[in-house]
């Protein structure tokens, strides 16, 4: 094949082939896009697993990610300090995860994660309500964000305390066929 | 944990399906992989290693990945499985011309590299569009074709090599639809709940792919008017049925010309109707939208097949070629046509909806139509396999041209869905559709054809035979003399053309699926009884 590329050793690149959903093609095509963001931050060579992190507001800068309104809390889930400051290999990692090829089971995990804004495992109604306002742009009456809201969990949680527990929103998940095809983002 | 249990190869796929960051499965990868045999680890990595190769070079045969990425991002999903299925069935045609020229032509053209055309005869352009003439006389249509037993390297039977190429390729083509029929119900028809329009909509609907400032503005707009507003529902089905009555044999241009008129102007006139009438939901009026068009479809081809059934193939000698031709025509004229559709249906109303009526608005890309439109003319190239071999290589052209066109069309004259469809329900009616009612019609009209009509005396493979499957009777006769292929034989009277087989077969079928359904009922009560019981416990304990 004679790829000669000097950004990854071939160990890595298999790594990343098998941990991940990316060929070594696009892994390489996913560096180049990377080091876009902030050419004078990441290097060319990446053999000694340099650490460097671009931070959050670069990264939103991307157009499959600029027009999203959830771009944020994607980019903080996939952050390893929680900030949305992503290495190359979280980078990756928030890719394949959303790739269409990523199985149903792993996209709900990371969907429950970005909807989860506090991070306690559960999404509550203020969850829910955050989710809402970013959804319609705020142009709906707090009565209304408050009525949708009290539904959805009305609907959905199953034992009761008012709030969605991971197996409620997997359940709820699993009867909307739509949202395996929508939960992905084609880099 | 449970790593130790899998094999190697399952381990490393069940890597990435982990929800941790990269370090941590790399972490997990690296314990596992460490703790073999070298020997085991070193061949397991040459079979992965194979694998990603072939990943690899499957994707760059991939075609349009660039354009669909552009299409999916500005115009988010629904509109984007347009041109997916459009992919799909252009490699049904690439795989079938692939064996038919194969099988059946090449072995020909070998044997004898010039086709025996009437010394008067010669090329006129105008047999591009009508398909007659110097055509008649080549590879083109089934009277091109010899009944002999080829003498060259091998002895190539051309009879058994046409009808097997046809039949093998029709039922890898049911197989397949089959297939994707299934996978695709079971994914999007998992629980059939009918999920209620309000809560759960924001959180599943939202098209996380879409890049488009303007769509993405539209979508939240599309939403927000979703949840606040409750529509009624008045349904005004205008149920009208054009059949076709009385043919005439004028020009032969003209059959054809009127057939894809009528497949062109019936259905903008139901889309029209759709517009002025109200529906409770975006499905209900989809799924009117759909049944008037098939049922249009489905009784154009009808009445044109019986016609080709039953008057052409007594009245003419080389009849196969004659239908085959007049299903090239089809083809062709179905392809100006759709450009045309494309002119009316996307170009003129973005016209008329920003200059002439602002009120209409820009038009959006009607999915439904346009799937509608790539069935039929995949119908047509599978009804015309067994009487042209060649055609799906028009069919090629055509789908290539025609995902270019519609492309281009689209980005030009067409806004992003203003209401987020069932794109994943309406994928899988489509594929049911494409299997049932057409894939079925057009295979029992060649199944028909092969087994009641008498192949014409003059021309093609089957010439002299009473009818076309008769071929499989006569090579059973041939192989009886060889001791060798006695199984075959064996396997051709008792299973094949005994009726006890499939009467035995059937009834086991029968008791499968009866034990199924039990079983699928069965689990429904579970499912009942544990969500009862998830209740009751958190009752118990608040």
């Amino acid at each position: 094949m004679g790829n000669k590329q000097t950004t990854f050793t071939d160990e890595q690149l298999e790594a990343y082939q098998d941990c991940t959903f990316f060929t070594r093609k696009e892994v390489l095509r996913l560096h180049g896009r990377y080091r876009e963001l902030a050419p004078h931050l990441v290097p060319l060579d990446f053999t000694n697993n340099p650490d460097i992190k671009v931070p959050l507001t670069l990264i939103v800068t991307m157009p499959e990610l600029k027009e999203n309104p959830f771009r944020d809390r994607i980019v903080e889930t996939f952050s390893e300090d929680g900030h949305g400051n992503l290495s190359f290999n979280d980078f990756v990692d928030m890719f394949s995860a959303l790739c269409e090829t990523s199985p149903r089971e792993l996209k709900t995990i990371y969907a429950f994660k970005i909807y989860d804004f506090n991070r306690d495992n559960f999404i509550c109604k203020e969850d829910l309500r955050k989710t809402l306002n970013k959804l319609t742009k705020g142009e709906l009456t707090p009565e209304e964000v408050t009525l949708v809201c009290d539904k959805a969990v009305e609907e959905a949680d199953l034992d009761g305390d008012s709030k969605l527990s991971f197996s409620d929103f997997e359940n709820m998940i699993s009867k909307a066929p739509d949202f395996l095809s929508n939960f992905h983002i084609r880099i | 944990k449970e790593f130790v249990a899998l094999s190697t190869r399952d381990r490393i796929r069940a890597i990435r399906d982990l929800a941790m960051s990269f370090e941590e499965k790399k972490h997990i990868r690296w314990v596992l992989t460490d703790k073999q045999l070298k020997l085991i680890s070193f061949l397991v990595r040459v079979i992965l290693r194979c694998g990603y190769s072939i990943r690899s070079a499957r994707q760059t045969l991939e075609l349009w990945q660039g354009i669909m990425k552009e299409i999916g991002g500005k115009f988010g999903t629904s509109v984007l499985s347009y041109f997916l299925f459009l992919k799909w069935l252009l490699m049904f045609n690439i795989f079938s011309f692939l064996i038919n020229f194969g099988f059946i032509t090449i072995p020909l053209l070998v044997y004898d590299p010039s086709p025996n055309i009437p010394p008067n005869v010669s090329f006129r352009g105008l047999e591009i569009l009508t398909g007659a003439g110097y055509f008649n006389y080549t590879v083109m249509y089934y009277g091109g074709y010899s009944n002999e037993t080829l003498i060259g390297l091998v002895d190539y039977n051309m009879q058994l090599a046409y009808f097997f190429t046809i039949a093998v390729y029709m039922v890898l083509c049911g197989i397949a639809l089959i297939f994707s029929m299934a996978s695709s119900f079971k994914e999007n028809y998992v629980l059939a709940d009918t999920v209620s329009n309000s809560a759960w909509q924001l959180l599943c609907s939202w098209d996380f792919s879409i890049t488009n400032e303007r769509a993405v503005r539209q979508r939240k707009n599309n939403l927000r008017v979703q949840l606040k507003v409750n529509k009624t529902c008045v349904t005004n089905p205008l149920l009208s049925v054009k059949t076709k009555s009385g043919e005439r044999e004028a020009e032969t241009l003209l059959v054809p010309f009127v057939v894809s008129l009528m497949n062109l102007v019936v259905p903008l006139f139901y889309s029209l109707f759709n517009k002025f009438e109200h529906y409770s939901s975006l499905g209900r009026q989809i799924y009117a939208l759909v049944v008037r068009n098939v049922l249009l479809k489905m009784s154009i081809l009808a009445v044109l097949c019986y016609y080709w059934m039953n008057v052409v193939a007594e009245k003419f000698s080389c009849w196969e070629s004659m239908v085959g031709q007049a299903l090239y025509r089809l083809v062709i004229v179905d392809f100006l046509f759709l450009m045309l559709g494309s002119f009316f249906g996307e170009f003129l109303s973005n016209v008329i909806g920003t200059r002439l009526l602002p009120r209409l608005g820009v038009p959006e890309f009607d999915v439904a139509r346009n799937v509608l439109e790539l069935i039929y003319a995949q119908t047509l190239a599978w009804i015309g396999i067994y009487f042209s071999p060649l055609l799906p290589a028009i069919q090629i052209l055509k789908f290539f041209i025609l995902f270019y066109l519609k492309k281009v069309s689209l980005t030009q004259n067409c806004q992003p869905p203003r209401r987020t469809g069932r794109a994943a329900q309406m994928q899988t009616i489509f594929i049911a559709l494409l299997f049932f009612p057409f894939f079925v019609g057009a295979l029992s009209i060649v199944a028909y054809t092969a087994w009641r009509l008498t192949p014409s005396e003059q021309c093609g493979p089957f010439r002299g035979l009473n009818n076309t499957f008769s071929v499989v009777g006569v090579w059973i006769d041939d192989l009886q003399e060889i001791p060798a292929s006695q199984w075959v034989v064996w396997i051709y009277q008792n299973v094949i053309r005994s009726e006890i087989f499939y009467f035995l077969i059937t009834l086991i079928i029968i008791v499968i699926i009866y034990i199924f359904w039990q079983v699928t009922q069965g689990r429904k009560q579970l499912i009942g009884q544990l969500r009862q019981q998830i209740v009751n416990v958190s009752v118990l304990h608040p």
